[in-house]
């Protein structure tokens, strides 16, 4: 008991005496947050003027025709939460969350239990089948691929895994946002990417200040900049502020200096510190690209002892992968690196000095970025420790920053996005 | 020409090669930049139709120019404003309003058009090759196999700056131009009083010309790069004057090929039939080097078109259709992609390869197709740009309506009366 929303657009509506009554502008169905969600109205044409509303109780069938169940049907009055599907839903682009893409609504798929259940919104045709639809090929489309023995390929989301995006509705937007929000940082990047501008910036606004951080880190800087642009001062600042040092000073650097430092201003102050120190190296040195957030232990620890210390401390939370432990003495000089792996493996009581590498490969802040690319590549590092001439340490060059350099840059970034 | 916003916005050119170009051109320092997306707008399908039209008619299609830019800020005004303010494309916004068959419609015709002006560029490369002695049937395959692979290698960046500067040698027509100094009291007056022949040849090389420089793909283009940089609408006073400072210094070059045509051939009597005759018009210049110098020009000029125009249609047609795109992907996650793009370098190369094919010819005649299909994308921007619930405030003033009907008339006469010339 399917049909499509394109073959019920524009065709004749007839009463139960069969009476022409005017044509199918468009269905209105309830609120979009259940997850297949009933057909409230229809909105009737008659020649010119504002469309008619019929509610659902009075159809009896919408395909193969669209016929009523009485003469006058009473007037559906709108609630203000109805969602028009022609003029809201079709040709816009919804979120495929199980997919995590972002798709076009070909065609609308409405189903109805049995033959006299109410219809409701079962899902969302994104494939080609529902372009031809459209274009009214898709019967002899199908025909020519049962000829050649294949299935049909139907391409059809259900409405409980899409998140419909109406930039101008916030409150819709913010159904979405529960269904959005669940997808990974790296998946929502991409989204939000790939959307319009005012769109793209409307979603992300939605979301957790975390799930916009995460996000963030994913998304290309001159995007970046432009979407902390349209933040609320207050709120830009709590983003940075969650993101990792060395990706919020690259966005940072990126902007007016005046917007900076007002940022700057509003952000916590150890943050803003540590972002301060990263933004005085230029962006293609071991400086420009470090963080700030790494693992240490003082000198003299056991291995035991240095393990409870990671747990207590606050730095070693912060850094986002914790493959190596740095062992500075009182002046943050770098002493040694041990493993976490040498770590975790090594008797409690055995002291770090013996399992720590004393002479690790380092690399200065004015370090040229590839330099630092090829040291990570050469001694297969994930991570190489940026110090000073005074051997004092100032960060950690991970790996997936190190290497940006000496990979071209994809094409994809240089390409602007059309249509 | 559709490339050249493609250049103009910065977007392909990578910022050192802006710089050399700025310390090259430093006495027009803001000019600089815009000179030289205006030398690269002049590529095969550009220069073949100013020479033809300069070659055959004089000064007689100088004021068709006039036209044209007043036409080309219009229209690249009207899709800027509607990206800024949407912040969407505009097949985009056609497919939202009006529907798939609306969209796909001005889509089929975007890709149309667009292998019509690729061929032209192989086309080019062809009689580029012909200039220099080489056989074009192994240069044209050649070329394809290298746009090609450049593009999907993702090396093309390190061939680009070579490439725009051979395509400067269309600032070589200025110079040239002033040296014949031609009879300047004429050319304004050609310039500002239109003359019209009402036959089909004419009309052909009318809107051959408009093709070059007012069209669909240019606006669609010029709307998809203000919405995806994210143009803010309080800040568009910049943007529109870039787009005037664009058409204005294109069409200027434009009109200087046809000058500087008209000068040294219309008044021998020569009448550019081929990319002979028309490397002819830069001897005030290079004198004996004049072939070489055209020769390479184009070369350089329909490369960077080859490379570039492929490669924007696919990724437009795919994100009109939802498909993966972009050459990061491998083949199996993006067929149609690749698909389409080698498709269009294939198809383009083939037509050129086909055996007493006039080469020439096809450079500018595929413009025509560009200029034709203009008006029916016009009345789906004006319906948008008027339409109070999309624009709000910016929809347009009534003098660009006005504007805007009486150019697209003009086409539509154009075409009607060269239909019927070629006919009857």
């Amino acid at each position: 008991m399917t049909t499509f929303l394109s073959q019920i657009l524009g065709k004749p509506v007839w009463d139960s005496t069969g009476q022409r009554v005017g044509s199918c502008a468009d269905i209105l169905v309830e609120d979009i947050a259940s997850g297949f969600p009933l057909v409230r109205a229809m909105a009737l044409k008659n020649g010119n003027g504002e469309p008619r509303l019929i509610p659902a109780e009075s159809i009896s069938w919408l395909a193969p025709s669209i016929i009523l169940n009485s003469v006058d049907p009473p007037p559906y009055e709108p609630v203000g939460d109805e969602v028009w599907l022609a003029k809201q839903v079709l040709d816009r682009q919804v979120v495929d969350t199980d997919g995590r893409r972002l798709v076009r609504v070909n065609d609308l798929q409405l189903v109805r239990a049995n033959a006299d259940g109410p219809y409701c919104l079962g899902g969302v045709d994104v494939g080609g089948l529902g372009l031809l639809r459209r274009l009214g090929v898709a019967n002899p489309t199908a025909r020519l691929y049962k000829v050649l023995g294949k299935r049909v390929p139907h391409s059809i989301v259900p409405w409980s895994e899409v998140a419909p995006l109406q930039a101008q509705e916030p409150l819709r937007l913010k159904v979405s946002r529960d269904r959005i929000s669940g997808l990974r940082p790296a998946d929502i990047a991409q989204i939000v990417t790939e959307l319009d501008r005012p769109m793209g910036e409307a979603l992300l606004n939605t979301l957790s200040t975390e799930t916009i951080a995460d996000a963030m880190e994913e998304i290309e800087p001159e995007l970046q900049a432009s979407i902390i642009g349209t933040m609320a001062p207050e709120k830009a600042a709590d983003v940075l502020e969650e993101m990792g040092p060395d990706e919020a000073a690259d966005l940072l650097g990126d902007l007016h200096p005046s917007q900076r430092s007002r940022l700057l201003n509003l952000m916590q102050d150890e943050d803003a510190v540590d972002i301060q120190k990263l933004l005085s190296y230029p962006d293609d040195t071991a400086g420009g690209i470090m963080t700030t957030e790494y693992a240490t232990i003082p000198d003299g620890l056991t291995v035991g002892e240095a393990l409870d210390h990671l747990r207590q401390s606050d730095l070693a939370q912060e850094d986002e992968a914790l493959y190596y432990v740095y062992v500075l003495d009182e002046h943050d000089q770098l002493l040694g690196v041990v493993g976490l792996r040498d770590l975790v493996l090594s008797p409690a009581d055995r002291p770090v000095r013996e399992i720590m590498e004393d002479d690790p490969i380092t690399v200065n802040p004015l370090q040229p970025q590839n330099e630092v690319g090829r040291i990570v590549a050469r001694y297969n590092l994930l991570a190489v420790p940026v110090v000073d001439e005074q051997k004092v340490m100032h960060g950690i060059v991970t790996v997936d920053d190190a290497i940006d350099a000496i990979i071209p840059t994809a094409w994809k970034k240089r390409l602007p996005h059309f249509f | 020409m559709a490339f050249r916003k493609l250049l103009n916005r910065g977007q392909l050119i990578p910022r050192p090669v802006r710089r050399i170009a700025q310390r090259v051109l430093f006495f027009l320092s803001i000019m600089g930049p815009g000179l030289i997306t205006a030398s690269a707008d002049n590529d095969a399908a550009g220069v073949a139709t100013y020479s033809m039209v300069g070659s055959y008619y004089g000064y007689g299609m100088l004021w068709v120019i006039l036209w044209i830019t007043v036409g080309e800020v219009l229209v690249q005004e009207m899709a800027a404003r509607m990206g800024a303010v949407t912040g969407k494309g505009l097949t985009d916004l056609i497919r939202e309003r009006f529907g798939v068959k609306p969209a796909l419609l001005v889509i089929g015709g975007l890709v149309l058009a667009n292998l019509g002006t690729t061929a032209a560029q192989f086309a080019g490369i062809a009689a580029s090759a012909q200039l220099f002695g080489l056989p074009h049937y192994l240069v044209v395959p050649l070329a394809a196999v290298l746009v090609w692979w450049l593009v999907v290698h993702g090396s093309y960046e390190r061939v680009e700056k070579v490439l725009l500067v051979l395509s400067l040698y269309a600032v070589a027509y200025i110079i040239a131009a002033f040296r014949v100094n031609p009879p300047w009291a004429e050319v304004a007056r050609a310039t500002l009083v239109p003359t019209i022949k009402w036959e089909g040849g004419f009309m052909l090389a009318l809107l051959a010309t408009f093709g070059t420089t007012m069209t669909p793909w240019g606006a669609a283009y010029m709307q998809a790069t203000v919405a995806d940089k994210g143009v803010k609408i309080k800040d568009f006073a910049y943007t529109r004057m870039d787009v005037v400072v664009g058409a204005t210094l294109g069409n200027v070059v434009s009109a200087f090929v046809i000058l500087c045509t008209a000068a040294t051939l219309f008044a021998r009597g020569i009448r550019v039939e081929g990319a002979e005759e028309a490397a002819l018009a830069l001897e005030p210049i290079a004198g004996a080097w004049a072939r070489q110098l055209f020769a390479g020009g184009l070369m350089g000029a329909s490369l960077l078109a080859a490379v570039v125009l492929p490669l924007a249609t696919t990724y437009a047609v795919c994100e009109a259709f939802g498909w993966e795109r972009g050459v990061n992907h491998s083949f199996g996650d993006a067929p149609w992609f690749f698909g389409l793009y080698t498709a269009m370098i294939v198809v383009s190369a083939l037509v050129v390869l086909i055996p007493g094919l006039p080469l020439f010819q096809l450079m500018w005649l595929s413009q025509v197709v560009n200029a034709v299909l203009l008006p029916a994308v016009m009345v789906y921007m004006l319906l948008l740009a008027n339409n109070k619930e999309i624009m709000g405030q910016w929809i347009n003033p009534r003098w660009v309506n006005v504007l805007s009907v009486i150019l697209s008339l003009m086409i539509v006469v154009a075409t009607v009366v060269m239909l019927v010339d070629l006919i009857f």
